[in-house]
């Protein structure tokens, strides 16, 4: 292919397929930062992962915990 | 600590600073290739997500908006995949129709059908950079490869669209435009 082809294709594309407007014309942070927050809702939070070491903890430290709970159940 | 360092480390300030800053620009590349306002905005937004999501991968000495342009690039290049083949390039003008009319305008909706063919890394090389005129080496950092690769995809795509629209009876190089 040569430049003279190159320029033809470029051409009838270019009237097929005219050049669009690249402005954006809206801030799109409010959009990013909703889905940011979406995003992150199905997260454990850190609390929650603290909580359920801390309970394996007293699990393992105190064994006889368990038959405490079990028989308050 | 400048802007991209605290970025980096998931300051939301800094990420919403960089966002006001560059949104125009991922937003214009995603536009030149999707060729739909919509669509462009939706891939902007999920660009700049993704870009959140990944901060931790982004060198701080890099190119930070080649990074970007290439997350761009790559999710339009997904949605060009899974785009309906219906979509059109562009919306058709309304105008009378007549008989010179109507043949100019069946022959563009044929060289859209053609382009729109073209596997979608190949159509991504050729809209870039024949109907947007970009510069080779802007392509070839936003698709991840070297300037002589992106240059055979524009080549390998031209080869399809014309041998596309030589089945369709359609010479672009005598006739296509001539009215």
């Amino acid at each position: 292919m040569n430049d003279h082809d190159d320029q033809q294709i470029c051409k009838v594309l270019q009237q097929s397929c005219p050049r669009v407007d690249p402005t954006l014309h809206r801030d799109l942070w409010p959009r990013v930062l909703h889905k940011l927050e979406d995003s992150s809702e199905g997260r454990v939070p850190w609390y929650d992962w603290a909580l359920v070491a801390a309970t394996v903890l007293i699990v393992v430290a105190f064994p006889r915990l368990l038959l405490v709970f079990a028989y308050h159940l | 600590m400048d802007l991209l360092r605290r970025f980096t480390l998931g300051d939301i300030d800094a990420f919403e600073t960089l966002v006001r800053q560059i949104q125009a620009s991922i937003y214009a590349w995603i536009v030149r290739i999707v060729r739909d306002p919509g669509v462009a905005e939706d891939l902007t937004v999920d660009t700049l997500w993704r870009m959140y999501r990944l901060r931790h991968k982004i060198r701080v000495d890099g190119n930070f908006e080649a990074w970007a342009h290439r997350i761009a690039t790559n999710l339009a290049i997904d949605y060009l995949r899974r785009k309906k083949p219906e979509h059109s390039l562009l919306a058709e003008p309304v105008a009378a129709p007549n008989s010179d009319h109507l043949l100019a305008r069946e022959i563009r909706e044929k060289i859209q059908e053609a382009f729109r063919r073209l596997p979608p890394k190949l159509q991504v090389a050729a809209t870039l950079a024949l109907i947007e005129e970009r510069p080779y080496d802007q392509i070839a950092s936003a698709l991840g490869i070297s300037v002589g690769a992106t240059k055979v995809r524009v080549f390998r795509a031209v080869r399809i669209l014309r041998k596309q629209l030589s089945d369709a009876g359609i010479t672009p190089m005598r006739r296509a435009y001539n009215e």
